[in-house]
């Protein structure tokens, strides 16, 4: 690690520096004389150093006082020259020990990394704070392979979803395992509503500053992580914190600043040239039309004239005219046929583009560190501001850390730190909901000014926007339907207020290098206060609503472990582990809904003239006992042996406890064999090196609680309207829960095989590191569906099975290195697929989130997360060759029942099938860093291809007629759909697809989802970036300032936003895009300075 | 050293092992907010209302909009009232409610009931159970029954004919009113009845209007007609559960309110209103669906079966058989109940017009079933009668065929394997006691 900070520190370190006094010249070569170009050269204690050229010479100006010079290069040992008295130095650099640099791994055990038998990759500091993410999951992007992340939605403060290696788990959570400095630490996303509504939620990794990580590494495969057992299936994000460092007295004090711009990507294609009405006639706001199916605007003109044939009537509530005799809708009057009207030709208004502002993020941070020869801390501070592209949202976050360690003797240390962070959210409502900021938006017609003649800057401010004087609402349906955007912004915000501790206490003594104890305590605190308000005329919540939450987690985790290693022989080299982990995880979320608010302007429970409340409690513990062996030969061979036996709570029966019902066990065992040792003459290759492992892991339910049928308060509807809830009427009320409890449950158990190879040529300048795996899951225990006349709807069941497989690429190269330019560049590729081989009995399907039009299922037969929903009739379907839930074979068959409403449209295949696959085909990351002199640059491509997404946001608009797609196809010719008639002939039935297309079974809230199903693939440029290193001088020990953009750049072919998208958020249904909220580009300029 | 190197690990080991059980056992598996048994008197509420919303929502919702006193006209509710969106996804809320929220709990409470010696609880609990099978039979005909309700143990119950069915629903009824007819036991229903407050008199009531109502599907014209004499004396009397306000609102107030413009008045029953110049009930009904719906309201009565239904059981079932006089004056009474009931003014000047009033020698059944389609307005059971009266002769919206009964739900089809996708044409398969 320590090799490649000075790496980077010589990259930006400056040639001639100014305040140097004293210049040394030499040569760098091999023992063979052959000059080594690129060989690093530092005065030792500094950050002042050089590169050699193509002959290997340098020259470098240094403080009349150094004393010594540090001479590496990859792959030779590193050397130290003393220069004082002298100005030319010719050093020999010995073949070294090729990776003596140590990798952690599981439980924080560093171990030399060629005798791992499993994938780890590491992705460093620079990294991370490069990307300009706020978000510790998003600067992981395309930085190793076999991991994926999504971030779900463009509102500040918004969540990320990571994966390593796919998925793992069928109905578990499968984001992998968070280990900060050796304790497990929490990174839930709380949600306060159903998954497709409500508001945005942060994933709690973002709760850590970004600028307070010194690695992260990457555990993939279950051979890695079978240290830390069931939790750490899903794979491990190991991430090691910044200490002070130690040797020599060191005081630093780093300063960095920075300020980023956000704007949307991008938007589905909507239409401008219809306006609001039915039938190609138009229908104006106070008639509550839902959409855009009216005349071109540009046959409609303003009329201000109260005795214009068409003039508005008032219906029901929905007012026409404001008492001045106004027109209340349309400060420019209303609308009528052209030439009817006073001339002035109706405005077709930007309801969109222009809503949407600037978010500016503002980050500052410091740190100070420092360290002796026994005892360093490191503390430090940050402040986030962010406001949103969306006016009225906003991410604040705060950090404190502090860090330190003691070594009081060679045999003793110890070591703590403690993060308190305090994070503020304020979001607006997404996805399906009434209050959702783009269902209101996005289907507002052209005609109709949701900002009501005000700029959308000004609009955000000006209550007659968007509330009349009764406060009704204003907005296109006539105050029915959907909130105005505006209204929303100002009177349906949520507000999540974070507090967050976490951090660990560990001790270390060694009795000799054959016992050594350690232990370490762990502890992650976390409350997330959540407040959601409706206002009075909230078209989710009419009568206004408060709604309150608020989720404590906390999480204890220790380790006890015994160590030792030494060599038994001159050949064999043998290390043990054997340890014991106690866990807790205990989470509990209250909750307060006040209703019926009695006066508007007052958004507090106090005003709410009805409550319910709840509360809902999460709590498990597990405990392990584990033992690790390693046997090392000649450094050539290294055979590792792992064992643990668990015990976890969620297998306990309440009513009838038996502890070795909670108990299981699993094996693991990898080799690793260096055979380039093995070899004489490698030529151009380096190193070389085969790893294999086998390893099994097995897990609990996926939720406590499962083996028991427990009555629950219901809340009593059906989908079409608000639920109610006990109390009513004073009664209270309960019934069994639709979930029936299963006391059978036993562990389900997950194997796995890997292969991979670490190949490296050219002295390591070019390296190719390949895995393929293999994950068998069998007894997976699944939320099965029952049918309901079973008299429930689902039971836990060890009946699930699934097989993963992939395969990894890295590929590292420094294709260009001299003294003046460097280029470091690095690809890594993650392909995996995990098919879902079989569910409980008789279930071909499972739900895991989405709708009932389309969800996101496990299918039988299918990659996880299938989508599925209603489908086009094809011509096989019903036959020998239609395997069940897929889409048959053969053309779609065209509706030929004249008396039908969907006459020459496409038939409806009355089973749903699978219509989409949301995994991606596989995942590129081209990572490129440049340096020169002073300056270094760098850019990551990030290419996914395909992955679908279900696009109910043009489903959806479909219905109303405000997709540009409408807009095409109402006015086409009339021309038969592809497809056959039900006698086999070619369809000869000429239709438009205008309103009665799309309003049938074949568009929005139709039956039929598969049309909507869009390859939600991309290739961007995920990060670009340019800074350049101040050099230091007698007050700074130097610093940087850059610039870098993230998502500058995207091409896809979804119509819609930004398909790096979730409605669901950061769980397991993914796949679906329904009015969220579009991703952001950002621009981010950066100073940093060191003192 | 050695020493003290064992004795850590031994204390440490004991230690762990000794709290292990503690650690992993105890209570940490058990739900803290949701109990593993609760009495009847926690159930009795929420399944009665689990029953009062289904009816007075998808029910009423599907039967009124097929039947044209409704029409759907937005978004996914065109599709249904076109019947082309009538997916089995569609009747998944209605069918979920009834066998997981309402019957499956009623035998789970039933138990408990019998358990504690409660016959007035158990007897409320067979008839409640009679009234929810009959409404459910009556749109779907074969369902399970008896090898439904045991969890995993049956995952795929049978179906039963819907003439069993009838049989469970009549002898549920005959032991619910002996339960109520004997001793109470140790607890008798009060606040926890939201139907009649522990009213059992009103009960048994009921429990002869339920009767009445099947006999009636069955063309037992004699005996639906003595029931219903055995049932309400007054619209007080009314089997209904009242919702309290906008917060805990009736089902059509919350889909006006969050489903606003999807559903509204139909002009079919508009134009038979019309034509009868029913103008007073017409005002309280033909109103746009919103929250300002002044018979929608949020302090919805849900009836789910009454005193003017009763009175056109007697009006058809005495005009069937012969007595006119009986006929009329029970027509009367139940159109006087319904004008009630609408809050609407002018009985006396409607009744007084020949096409509404012929006397009772002129009356038709045509007219007595009007009068019932347009008295019961929202209520499911008039599906039931267009069924088996064809009154009034409704134009159907697409195809040639009214839907004659419901699809099952799309989680029967994929979950039960008695049940294969297709098996029902909801235009010609008509139910039993409809064929």
């Amino acid at each position: 690690m320590k090799k490649v900070t000075l790496l980077f520190a010589m990259f930006f370190v400056c040639v001639g520096m100014t305040f140097a006094q004293k210049t040394v010249t030499g040569t760098v070569a091999d023992n063979e004389g052959i000059p080594i170009i690129g060989a690093n050269v530092l005065v030792k204690g500094t950050v002042t150093g050089t590169i050699t050229d193509i002959d290997g010479n340098f020259s470098l100006e240094v403080p009349s006082d150094a004393q010594m010079l540090v001479v590496s290069y990859t792959g030779f040992g590193t050397q130290e020259v003393d220069i004082s008295g002298v100005s030319n130095v010719n050093v020999v650099l010995a073949d070294g020990v090729v990776l003596s640099e140590a990798v952690v791994t599981a439980l924080g055990i560093k171990r030399d990394e060629k005798a791992l038998g499993y994938a780890v990759q590491e992705v460093n500091a620079e990294d991370i704070t490069r990307s300009g993410a706020t978000n510790p999951v998003d600067a992981l992007v395309g930085k190793s392979s076999g991991i994926q992340v999504t971030r779900s939605s463009g509102s500040v403060g918004g969540g990320s979803r990571i994966l390593i290696r796919g998925v793992t788990s069928m109905v578990g959570d499968n984001q992998p395992l968070i280990v900060i400095d050796g304790v497990r630490t929490n990174n839930d996303t709380n949600l306060s509503q159903g998954s497709t509504s409500g508001t945005s939620a942060s994933n709690r990794l973002m709760d850590l500053n970004p600028e307070d990580i010194e690695s992260v590494n990457i555990l993939k495969g279950a051979a890695a992580t079978a240290l830390y057992g069931t939790a750490g299936a899903t794979g491990v994000v190991l991430i090691t914190t910044k200490k002070g460092a130690t040797g020599g007295d060191s005081f630093d004090i780093n300063f960095s600043s920075s300020v980023g711009f956000d704007q949307i990507t991008q938007m589905i294609d909507l239409q401008d040239t219809y306006a609001q009405g039915s039938g190609g006639a138009y229908r104006g706001p106070y008639t509550g039309a839902s959409g855009s199916w009216g005349p071109l605007v540009s046959e409609l003109e303003y009329s201000t004239d109260p005795n214009h044939p068409d003039a508005p009537v008032a219906t029901g509530s929905r007012i026409a005219f404001n008492p001045d005799g106004s027109y209340a809708w349309d400060k420019n009057g209303f609308l009528v046929p052209k030439g009817t009207g006073n001339g002035q030709a109706a405005n077709v208004y930007n309801n969109v583009d222009d809503f949407f502002q600037t978010g500016v993020s503002l980050n500052n941070s410091l740190a100070i560190s420092g360290g002796g020869e026994t005892a360093t801390f490191r503390l430090s501070l940050s402040d986030l501001r962010a406001s949103g592209v969306v006016p009225n949202e906003s991410y604040d976050r705060k950090t404190v850390k502090l860090a330190s360690t003691l070594t009081p003797t060679d045999k003793f240390s110890m070591g703590g730190s403690v993060n308190y962070t305090r994070a503020d959210n304020v979001r607006v409502q997404q996805g399906s909901n009434t209050s959702g900021l783009l269902l209101g938006m996005l289907r507002t017609p052209v005609s109709f000014d949701n900002a009501n003649g005000f700029s959308a800057a000004d609009a955000v401010d000006e209550v007659s926007s968007y509330q009349f004087a009764n406060f009704n609402q204003r907005n296109y349906r006539g105050g029915g339907g959907y909130d105005n955007p505006y209204w929303v912004i100002n009177n349906a915000l949520g507000y999540d207020n974070v507090d967050r501790v976490f951090g660990n206490v560990k001790a270390d003594y060694r009795f000799s290098d054959w016992i050594g104890f350690g232990i370490n305590l762990g502890y992650d605190m976390a409350s997330d206060r959540r407040k959601q308000d409706f206002e009075i005329g909230s078209r989710t919540n009419a009568s206004g609503a408060i709604l309150i939450d608020e989720f404590a987690t906390k999480i204890l985790d220790n380790n006890f472990n015994i160590t030792g290693n030494g060599y038994l022989n001159d050949d064999i080299n043998l290390s043990y582990l054997l340890g014991a982990n106690t866990f807790s995880y205990k989470y509990n979320q209250s909750n307060v809904d006040g209703f019926g608010l009695t006066f508007p302007g007052f958004l507090d429970i106090s005003n709410a003239t009805s409550l319910t409340s709840f509360s809902n409690a999460f709590n498990y513990n597990t405990l392990g006992f584990f033992g690790q062996v390693e046997a090392g030969w000649r450094s050539m061979a290294y055979l590792t042996l792992s064992a643990r036996q668990d015990y976890d709570s969620r297998l306990g029966d309440p009513t009838n406890f038996d502890l070795s019902k909670t108990g299981f066990f699993y094996p693991s065992a990898s080799l690793a064999l260096v055979f380039s040792e093995m070899m004489n003459n490698t030529g151009p290759l380096s190193f070389g090196k085969l790893r294999m492992s086998w390893a099994q892991v097995g897990s609990g339910p996926p939720n406590p609680y499962s083996t028991a049928s427990v009555f629950v308060s219901p809340s009593i509807g059906d989908g079409w309207g608000d639920n109610i809830g006990f109390p009513i009427s004073g009664v209270s009320g309960f019934d069994q829960s639709s979930l029936l409890g299963n006391n059978e449950l036993t562990p389900e158990l997950s194997t796995t095989i890997e292969l991979g190879a670490d190949l490296r040529f050219l002295r390591d300048r070019l390296g190719l590191d390949v895995t393929v795996y293999k994950t068998n899951t069998k007894d997976a225990i699944l939320n099965a569906s029952l049918a309901p006349s079973t008299g429930y709807n689902n039971v836990w069941l060890n009946s699930g099975e699934m097989t993963s497989r992939g395969i990894e690429l890295t590929l590292n190269a420094n294709p260009v290195q001299t003294s003046k330019f460097n280029w470091n560049t690095q690809v890594n590729f993650t392909k995996s697929e995990s098919i879902v081989d079989k569910l409980a009995p008789g279930i071909e399907r499972l739900f895991l989130a989405g709708f009932s039009t389309a969800g996101t299922y496990l299918v039988e037969g299918n990659q996880y997360g299938a989508i599925f929903g209603g489908a086009y009739l094809r011509q096989e379907a019903g036959t020998d060759t239609d395997t069940s839930l897929n889409i048959p074979g053969g053309p779609v068959v065209i509706n030929d029942d004249p008396d039908s409403a969907e006459y020459g449209f496409e038939a409806t295949d009355p089973t749903q099938r699978a219509i989409g696959n949301p995994n991606p085909d596989f995942i590129i990351g081209w990572n490129n860093t440049f340096s020169f002199g002073n300056f270094s640059a760098n850019f990551l491509l990030d290419w996914r291809e395909g992955g679908d997404l279900w696009n109910g946001t043009a489903w959806a608009l479909s219905f109303f007629g405000r997709s540009q797609l409408t807009a095409d196809t109402r006015v086409e010719t009339p021309t038969p759909i592809e497809g056959v008639l039900s006698d086999g002939s070619p369809n000869n039935i000429p239709v438009v697809r205008d309103q009665s297309y799309w309003q049938s079974s074949l568009g929005g809230f139709g039956f039929v989802g598969e049309q909507f199903v869009q390859d939600g693939g991309w290739v961007r440029l995920r990060e670009v970036g340019l800074s350049y290193r101040i050099p230091s001088v007698e007050w700074m020990k130097g610093g940087s300032i850059g610039v870098s953009g993230r998502n500058l750049w995207l091409k896809t072919d979804y119509d819609g936003i930004d398909p790096e998208t979730s409605l669901t958020g950061t769980g397991n249904g993914q796949g679906f895009d329904y009015f969220n909220m579009p991703a952001t580009k950002s621009v981010i300029v950066k100073l940093s300075l060191n003192f | 050293m050695k020493n003290i190197t064992k004795f850590c690990l031994m204390f440490l080991m004991v230690f762990t092992f000794a709290s292990c059980e503690n650690f992993i056992g105890g209570d940490i598996n058990k739900d803290p907010n949701n109990p593993t048994s609760v009495p009847v008197s926690a159930q009795m509420p929420a399944l009665t209302i689990a029953l009062a919303d289904n009816y007075g929502g998808m029910f009423s919702r599907f039967c009124s909009m097929l039947t044209q006193q409704v029409e759907g006209v937005a978004r996914q509710w065109t599709s249904f009232n076109q019947y082309t969106g009538l997916a089995p996804n569609r009747f998944d809320s209605a069918w979920n409610n009834h066998y997981e929220n309402t019957v499956n709990e009623i035998k789970i409470a039933r138990t408990t009931a019998v358990d504690g010696g409660l016959n007035y609880y158990v007897g409320i609990l067979d008839i409640t159970e009679a009234f929810a099978l009959m409404m459910a039979t009556d749109v779907w005909d074969d369902m399970p029954y008896s090898e439904a309700f045991n969890g995993i143990a049956t995952s795929s119950p049978a179906f039963d004919s819907q003439a069993s069915i009838y049989d469970v629903i009549y002898t549920r009824l005959d032991s619910g009113l002996s339960s109520l007819a004997g001793a109470p036991g140790p607890a008798t229903p009060g606040g926890d009845d939201v139907i009649y407050g522990g009213n059992t008199a009103l009960w048994a009531k009921a429990a002869h209007a339920i009767k009445a109502r099947g006999l009636l599907h069955q063309d037992n014209y004699s005996g639906a007609m003595a029931e219903a004499e055995m049932s309400f004396d007054s619209p007080s009397e009314n089997m209904a559960f009242q919702y309290p306000d906008a917060n805990n609102a009736g089902g059509w107030y919350r889909f006006n309110r969050d489903r606003t413009g999807d559903i509204e008045f139909h002009p079919t029953l508009r134009g038979i209103m019309t034509a009868l110049q029913d103008t007073n009930r017409l005002k309280e009904i033909d109103q746009i669906f919103i929250t300002d719906h002044t018979y929608m309201v949020p302090d919805f009565n849900q009836e789910l079966i009454t005193y003017r239904e009763m009175q056109f059981v007697i009006a058809e079932c005495a005009f069937r058989t012969g007595d006119s006089e009986k006929a009329h004056a029970a027509y009367l009474e139940g159109i006087k109940a319904s004008f009630g009931r609408m809050g609407a003014a002018g009985y006396d000047e409607y009744i007084a017009q020949s096409d509404v009033d012929p006397g009772a020698g002129n009356l038709t059944l045509e007219q007595i079933m009007t009068q019932k389609y347009i008295a019961m307005f929202l209520q499911p059971e008039v599906y039931s009668d267009y069924r088996r009266t064809n009154i009034p002769e409704l134009e159907p919206v697409s195809g040639s065929n009214v839907p004659v009964r419901w699809d099952y739900s799309s989680n029967e089809y994929l979950f039960n394997s008695n049940l294969t996708e297709g098996s029902v044409n909801m235009f010609t398969d008509r139910v039993g006691w409809n064929r």
